[in-house]
């Protein structure tokens, strides 16, 4: 799967943070870096050490980015998705984007409550013989316990700010944040148990068939190749014993109006 | 059955701590992006290759998928990828590493090649697939996540040894792996006592010598897969043939190796087009010839051969090693070869450097010209220059830098790279489709190297191939009775190696030599020239219909 639009991801990815765009037309993207990204991104860590001893300010780098194919000849670095550099950030979001806290902008004059949801996106590692990922994005009402999976549709409707909206306060949580959490992980052992597991039977008995090979080959040297024997299974279980990882991308409290809190649950 | 599961604890201790401390929170649009992007990384089937859609600037072939493909989906990670030279056994290793990289399978590999392709493939990894690979610098970072590429050489000695040794690979990669066949060397010790993961072997010749060689293999992959060794000789015999006639055993390693064939491939290669070009030598070079040709009948010394060969390259070969020989002092004639000596110095220009200019002249297209000798390569370097061609010399022994260098002098400023050998794994010069064979070596394998640095992958345009060999000398004789009757021109010899293994000549270049040496007359030699050609075309024969060509069908 690709991201439905790589040049607005990357666009948006510099404004969000803080990076003034210079240029922004026909798939090439140039942008001023901050002093932050620059450290981030361009790798060159003895230039900012250096700056920093000496108390200068640093001189951010402009990056120009193409994403056009027919461009990527000009100046500037070609990107697309699986080249380094998307990767870079790709990897970068995976720490800047984790932990949040978000509250919904309700534009009442009235005095609003807003109800308290912890919002988990799940991944969800299959891997056997072959490995294969699934996210879940999940999120339960701390009021009443509702749980609501593909959560982040919902979200992605309403408009979220970092800080508590005027006229608005927050209900506090009857279900504590850690109990939430172990509702959540139930939900997706449930959620596990329920789906059918051929992968990991086949992952099995092909597991229990190359120990067989193996004992046969070392049958009359078990004495001396003993060591060995031993980590060859080893690294059979490696590679074959079906495994599940489950995995937070990122997750947060997110106090939502209760109009949206019934619509979600609906 | 039991499926372990592993949860994710630190994520909600982390959370607890930071609505506690009041952040920092990140805010809603890179959180959405954190989880778009988590959505566009994953892999949401166990099967297929997400790789090629990540490298938009490669075009795969399609052998090169379906390899990839078989390896991860039916082999499980572990086999021996043995294409004939030249169909990209490296861009198959590449996608497979890349597949596991992707998926999160593989985060530490150790790539183990000779030393001499070591920086090739750091920058085919890096480049290609951006696969951040290391080669392995004077501080080791054997213990770390990361890709690193070193020779064998390196890692098997200490104390690089030891610390690799207690590493746990995800991934291992040896290529020219038919220096594995035999159980009892060290490298096989080594590589054996790796511990690994996914593990791949590359090589073209999967069997040499002996049916064992490729028991030995398999048995690093999967050991126990062809029972174990006595066994295996017992049930299959020894003779390399059975690999391809023994049905069973055929099926057997068909699961755990993937040959593609030039002609499976269902590719158009561009044509290879095979010129002979016959060169008289004036008549005052034709004397001198017949003169030398004399002298060294008389002294019947071990290299004299070689002087008549040098001869037919450039007076400058000859002369050199003539003048060696005086020097040295202890040949009988003495006399005859510095009066011969003499003679060369009146010689005109060499018939084939007039060639030469003369097949360029009018033409503004790149051309390669291989000669044996580097005096000849100075002397034509010289040669040419006078008729205002620009070239650039390259030898085997030059440092990787240099090698690099000189290519990229002959793409983008000089019109010939004159070379002295194919020595050449390494470099491509696609760009290129004009070769000349100044002179022939005398050993096909390396004629089939040369033009296998122009004639590959990427290369657009029809390759013209011209052999020069001069009329009235031994080279005819080579040129007529042993490669047009092995058609070695015609048609890519990939095995040819197996053959000559096979029928136990070991060097066909000394072969030739001995026949010519103790020949008595021409006659003789040329009986026995015809009687080594029939033999090694009866063997292509041969071999042709035994290995396999279904491979692939199989999968």
């Amino acid at each position: 799967m690709t991201l439905e639009n790589l040049h607005n991801f990357i666009t948006d990815y510099f404004t969000a943070n803080q990076c003034e765009i210079l240029e922004n037309d026909n798939g090439k993207l140039s942008i001023q870096l901050t002093d932050k990204m620059d450290e981030k991104l361009m790798n060159r860590p003895f230039y900012w050490q250096y700056v920093k001893k000496l108390g200068y300010p640093g001189e951010p780098m402009q990056v120009s980015f193409i994403t056009n194919p027919d461009r990527k000849d000009e100046d500037g670095e070609w990107v697309h998705f699986g080249s380094p550099r998307i990767h870079q950030i790709f990897n970068l979001l995976n720490s800047q984007g984790k932990y949040t806290r978000l509250f919904e902008r309700t534009t009442t004059g009235n005095r609003t409550a807003l109800i308290p949801w912890l919002v988990t996106n799940v991944k969800i590692s299959y891997t056997g013989k072959h490995k294969k990922d699934e996210i879940l994005s999940i999120g339960l009402q701390l009021i009443n316990g509702a749980m609501k999976t593909m959560m982040m549709d919902e979200l992605e409707k309403l408009h979220l700010q970092p800080s508590i909206p005027d006229f608005c306060y927050t209900i506090t949580p009857i279900i504590r944040l850690k109990s939430g959490y172990q509702r959540i992980n139930r939900y997706v052992e449930n959620y596990l148990e329920n789906i059918e597991h051929s992968w990991a039977e086949e992952s099995w008995s092909h597991l229990q068939e190359e120990k067989k090979l193996l004992e046969h080959f070392y049958q009359h040297s078990m004495d001396e190749d003993e060591d060995r024997f031993n980590q060859e299974i080893k690294d059979l279980e490696g590679r074959f014993k079906p495994q599940i990882n489950i995995e937070v991308i990122n997750g947060g409290l997110f106090y939502l109006s209760q109009a949206s809190s019934s619509k979600i649950i609906l | 059955m039991n499926i372990q599961i592993n949860r994710d604890q630190r994520f909600i201790d982390e959370l607890d701590n930071k609505l506690e401390n009041e952040g920092p929170f990140c805010s809603w649009e890179l959180f959405k992006m954190s989880y778009h992007s988590s959505v566009a990384t994953m892999t949401e089937e166990f099967k297929g290759l997400t790789a090629p859609s990540r490298l938009p600037h490669i075009t795969f072939l399609q052998h090169q998928l379906d390899c990839a493909k078989q390896v991860i989906e039916e082999m499980n990670g572990r086999g021996i990828l043995a294409d004939e030279v030249g169909l990209g056994k490296t861009i198959e290793a590449g996608l497979v590493l890349k597949e596991y990289m992707i998926r999160g399978l593989v985060k530490k590999a150790l790539i183990l090649v000779p030393a001499s392709l070591v920086n090739q493939w750091v920058n085919e990894l890096r480049q290609k697939f951006y696969i951040p690979a290391i080669s392995q610098g004077k501080r080791p970072v054997w213990d770390q996540n990361n890709v690193v590429v070193t020779s064998l050489d390196t890692a098997k000695r200490p104390p690089h040894r030891e610390t690799i040794l207690e590493q746990d690979y995800d991934f291992v990669l040896i290529d020219e792996a038919h220096k594995l066949k035999n159980h009892k060397t060290k490298n096989y010790e080594f590589v054996r006592s790796l511990r690994k993961k996914y593990c791949l072997l590359l090589t073209a010749t999967p069997v040499q010598n002996k049916l064992t060689d490729i028991f030995n293999l398999v048995s690093i992959l999967k050991p126990g897969y062809l029972g174990n060794y006595d066994e295996f000789t017992k049930q299959f015999g020894r003779d390399r043939k059975n690999l391809f006639n023994d049905t069973h055993l055929k099926q057997l390693v068909q699961k755990v190796m993937v040959r593609n064939r030039r002609g499976d491939t269902g590719i158009d290669w561009t044509k290879r087009n095979v010129e002979t070009v016959w060169i008289n030598f004036s008549d005052e070079e034709q004397q001198a010839y017949n003169e030398l040709v004399e002298i060294v009948d008389e002294t019947s010394n071990f290299s004299s051969i070689t002087f008549t060969r040098e001869l037919c390259s450039s007076r400058e070969a000859c002369y050199l090693s003539l003048k060696k020989l005086v020097n040295q002092g202890n040949t009988k004639n003495t006399e005859a070869y510095e009066a011969f000596m003499k003679r060369i110095e009146q010689l005109p220009h060499h018939a084939k450097a007039d060639k030469v200019v003369e097949l360029m002249k009018d033409k503004d297209e790149k051309f390669i010209i291989f000669t044996e000798y580097r005096a000849t390569q100075f002397y034509l370097q010289w040669y040419l220059q006078q008729h205002g061609i620009s070239s650039v010399p390259f030898r085997g022994g030059f440092k990787r830098g240099k090698k690099d260098w000189m290519r990229q002098l002959f793409e983008n400023h000089a019109q010939v790279l004159i070379a002295t050998e194919a020595g050449g794994e390494g470099i491509n010069l696609q760009f290129c489709n004009n070769m000349i064979n100044y002179d022939l070596p005398w050993n096909p394998m390396r004629l089939e190297q040369r033009i296998g640095r122009i004639h590959r992958f990427g290369q657009e345009e029809d390759v013209n191939i011209y052999n020069f060999a001069i009329k009235n000398t031994m080279e005819e004789h080579v040129l007529n009775l042993l490669y047009e009757k092995i058609q070695l021109f015609e048609r890519v010899i990939g095995n040819l190696d197996a053959i000559l293994a096979d029928l136990e000549i070991q060097d066909v270049e000394h072969e030739i030599q001995t026949i010519f040496q103790e020949s008595a007359t021409e006659g003789e030699a040329r009986i026995k020239l015809e009687n080594l050609s029939s033999v090694i075309s009866y063997a292509q024969q041969q071999q042709s219909e035994e290995d396999w060509n279904d491979t692939r069908e199989s999968s």
